[in-house]
């Protein structure tokens, strides 16, 4: 197949020359995650393997992919394999994509076959995002261990360009180099230097706030929470409603990992709700159940009530006016989001009060994140912008000004990070976020 | 008289990958992203702007919205009292807008000028909006009642050339394949993310579906919200801009040149009058020598790279002729030798075009002229033509029938 070459300013730069990757093996080719990925390494790797179990299971993942980009062309440059066909794909593979299921000992075996048969100079990535990148790393080759590290793409890959690249204590700086400047330019992805932490930065603040919100909803109904965290807050999708599109297991395996294996001033929001394990017990796990926070029940969706399992009719959901609401939205409407967040951040009434402490939990967690997660806020912002499409904390914190955001911090009873202390005080305050020209208008949804 | 000089102060591009439709946004809210992104990149204060023209095509069908120029006040209310306007030549409105923002500046009306080219289309459905789309065309006679009328208007051009000198569908996959490459390296793309490649626009199957006679998706412009805002001033206000901050004046680009004709409406009596021409669209043939000559450019061979208006990928093809890369009817010589990618002789669209970057109808002109800036301004980022001096925009109303050129330099 004729492509047009390289643009002239990839072409020359020297990181990107020094490793021409030909060829990328993917194992765990089945699955979402391993088949989204096969299909973005096909816009720019000219040989692309497909392993699972069996070969029709590749396959399977193959018309999975040109499902997910909806274009055949994906398979001109994939061939599907099982396992047993690993040693001979592993010869000539300069990435090796690791996609199989989320289970600390099967990736483990899993590496050690790879070791065995890599060539010395292959990269060796996994796609997870919750193990620990050192454990998986334990036990291996040095050679093994210094090229190895965490690529963790959001599903679907196709769709959502943030990217979280997670070194282990042993990677190489050159390889970490390499990777993230190749699928910055080469995979169209917006990359995040994360540290080797439980939920890595993303899921970390991010599965913190749907838990949350998960937890208050037991409180005050799913319906009102949804509402109150809603799309005028800075996200596409709401948070119960994300859950369910995610999976509940998924949700607990996050939380109940990220709880397992952190302690910060925050660990309660991380414990998953007592009412969501027992309704797991019977099946309950979002969407792919046929229903969670919320169920479709002909032409209606009928709503979880937390306390009794019960889902209610929308006649049977009584919502509090919320009148802040509209007056958010509508100024949303017209681009003005300034404006929209005071109006949020003055808004009166026990309601206004829950929402803001929500996005001042959201705030506060993230700022006390930065140096355990990623060096920088701008890391943060990235994953919360590119991969959770959520308004960064850095965006929010810039329009609601850093003196009106510590005081909704102080107010719902939270820490205030140091760094918005100071931005507070000073008479000329620093911008929080540092990507300019990202229309951070565009996660501000006028509803 | 010497044709006193235009510059251009830089501008701000939103996202063409925005749905604002779905983010549930009135149009009031993208020109207010894209004139306050201008005021911040360009450092300029709203009270300076003394003139404000909008290009846009049909805000009134998309969005139920007329009289634009009055929603710069919602954007700053420095903008009070100042002079607005807007501008309709179908896919040229946006750089009749320019047209007119400069020569108010020509004439030493006014010193600065703001440019917003806006269209937001993803409120209604395709078929919807195509609909709306064929009134660029002679709705009665060429569009109504016809399901996505422009495609087979441009399959139409397709078949001219074939008629005339043969046309092979490689040529035009080609085309799109560059156009999408491209795009990858913008990163205000529309297509940035897409999976799209020449095998794709040569698939002849439902995955590449037909949309008019030649035609298939791979073949299209996009449906695209956006909105554009860029800054002309005179020679004066670009000094007083260069001293604060510390630039040359000399380096700033300048609009050198400029072309602008109009054809028949009907795309039949556009073809009829071409007859016995080498060129297919004599007029956008006109405004492109027009444009050359009033930049005291000999030909295309001192162009570093141009931006056109590839609302389908026979539109570009008919562009490399007449353009004069090659001579007419040959201009898949140079989609063959690599003319047109970048790293070529004259690489075109190096943004991705409206193909790859979109297409927001009455912001597509002054796309173009934001992108041409950023060429010579050396702001392109991973898209840029090294060492561009001198680019030249190409942007066409209805099926060839309104067509503006600029030389940037």
């Amino acid at each position: 197949m004729q492509l047009p070459p390289a643009a002239p300013s990839l072409a020359a730069d020297p990181l990107l020359q020094q490793r021409p990757l030909q060829h990328v093996v993917v194992l765990g080719a089945n699955g979402t995650m391993g088949y989204g990925s096969g299909a973005l390494f096909t816009q720019a790797v000219p040989k692309v393997t497909f392993l699972a179990r069996t070969r029709e299971k590749a396959e399977q993942g193959l018309a999975g992919a040109i499902r997910q980009v909806r274009s055949p062309t994906v398979a001109d440059r994939v061939r599907c394999g099982s396992y047993e066909e690993l040693p001979e794909a592993l010869a000539s593979a300069d990435l090796v994509f690791e996609a199989v299921t989320e289970q600390l000992e099967l990736k483990r075996e899993f590496f050690e076959r790879i070791d065995a048969h890599r060539r010395a100079d292959s990269i060796v990535a996994t796609v997870t995002s919750g193990l620990s990148i050192d454990a998986l790393a334990e036990g291996r080759s040095e050679s093994f261990q210094q090229h190895f590290l965490g690529l963790h793409f959001f599903n679907p890959p196709n769709v959502i360009v943030g990217t979280e690249l997670v070194p282990s204590r042993f990677t190489r700086p050159e390889v970490v180099s390499f990777v993230e400047r190749f699928s910055d330019k080469r995979l169209g992805r917006r990359m995040v230097l994360t540290n080797d932490r439980p939920g890595f930065a993303g899921n970390r603040i991010g599965f913190k706030l749907l838990n949350e919100v998960a937890q208050l909803a037991e409180e005050h109904g799913v319906a009102l929470m949804e509402r109150l965290v809603g799309p005028y807050t800075g996200r596409a999708l709401t948070p119960l409603a994300t859950i369910d599109l995610v999976g509940w297991d998924i949700h607990r395996a996050i939380v109940d990992n990220i709880h397992a294996l952190t302690q910060d001033e925050a660990h309660d929001t991380l414990r998953l709700p007592g009412y969501m394990a027992k309704l797991m017990e019977g099946g309950t796990l979002g969407r792919k159940s046929g229903g969670g926070f919320t169920r479709r029940e002909g032409k209606e969706r009928w709503v979880l009530e937390p306390k009794t399992g019960r889902y209610l009719s929308p006649s049977e959901i009584k919502l509090p006016r919320l009148d802040f609401i509209a007056e958010v939205a509508a100024l949303h409407r017209e681009g003005r989001y300034r404006e929209a967040l005071a109006v949020f951040a003055d808004a009166p009434g026990d309601e206004a009060a829950l929402a803001r402490r929500v996005i001042a939990g959201y705030l506060s967690y993230a700022l006390h994140r930065v140096g355990e997660v990623t060096e920088e806020l701008s890391g943060i912002d990235r994953i919360m912008g590119f991969g959770f499409n959520w308004a960064p904390p850095g965006v929010l914190i810039d329009w609601l000004g850093p003196k009106v955001a510590a005081g909704m911090i102080e107010r719902a009873g939270l820490p205030v990070p140091p760094a918005l202390t100071a931005a507070a005080a000073s008479a000329t305050p620093p911008r929080f976020a540092s990507e300019r020209h990202d229309n951070p208008g565009r996660y501000f949804v006028a509803a | 008289m010497r044709q006193p000089e235009i510059y251009i102060l830089g501008g701000y591009q939103t996202d063409f990958a925005r749905n604002w439709g779905k983010e549930k946004k009135h149009i009031t809210a993208l020109m207010r992203e894209s004139v306050l992104g201008a005021l911040e990149v360009t450092r300029l204060d709203a009270k300076d702007v003394e003139v404000a023209h909008v290009g846009n095509f049909a805000a009134e069908l998309y969005c139920r919205q007329g009289h634009l120029g009055a929603f710069f006040l919602e954007a700053d209310p420095a903008f009070e009292g100042l002079a607005t306007s807007r501008h309709e030549a179908a896919c040229a409105s946006g750089s009749i807008a320019l047209l007119a923002a400069s020569a108010e500046l020509e004439a030493g009306r006014y010193s600065l000028a703001c440019v917003v080219g806006v269209e937001q289309m993803k409120t209604v459905s395709s078929v919807e909006g195509g609909d709306y789309l064929g009134t660029a065309a002679w709705y009665e006679r060429e569009a109504k009642g016809v399901e996505f009328p422009f495609p087979k208007l441009f399959g139409r051009l397709g078949d001219e050339y074939e008629r005339r000198y043969g046309l092979k569908d490689e040529h035009l996959a080609r085309i799109s394949a560059i156009n999408f490459a491209n795009a990858k390296l913008n990163p205000n793309a529309q297509t940035r993310t897409w999976t799209m490649n020449e095998r794709h626009a040569l698939c002849r199957t439902e995955d590449n579906a037909p949309v008019g006679g030649r035609l298939r998706i791979s073949d299209c412009s996009q449906v695209t919200d956006g909105a554009v805002a860029v800054f002309l001033a005179t020679r004066e206000a670009a000094e007083r801009y260069a001293q604060r901050r510390g630039l040359s004046v000399e380096r700033l680009p300048r609009l050198l040149g400029w072309g602008h004709h109009t054809a028949y409406l009907r795309f039949d009596d556009k073809v009829r009058s071409s007859e016995g021409s080498p060129y297919v669209l004599p007029t956008v043939r006109a405004t492109i020598t027009d444009a050359l000559r009033r930049a005291g450019v000999r030909d295309v061979s001192e162009l570093s790279a141009i931006e056109t208006h590839d609302c389908f990928t026979t539109s570009e093809y008919m562009a490399i002729d007449h353009f004069g890369l090659t001579a007419p009817g040959e201009s898949w010589k140079a989609i063959e030798d690599g003319s047109i990618e970048l790293g070529g002789r004259c690489p075109i669209n190096p943004s991705g075009g409206l193909i790859g970057a979109g297409h927001p109808v009455g912001a597509t002109g002054v796309r173009q002229l934001l992108d041409a800036y950023k060429q010579i301004a050396g702001q392109a980022g991973d898209y840029q033509v090294e060492g561009a001096r001198r680019v030249a925009t190409l942007n066409i109303g209805g099926s060839g029938t309104t067509s503006v050129s600029f030389v940037v330099g």
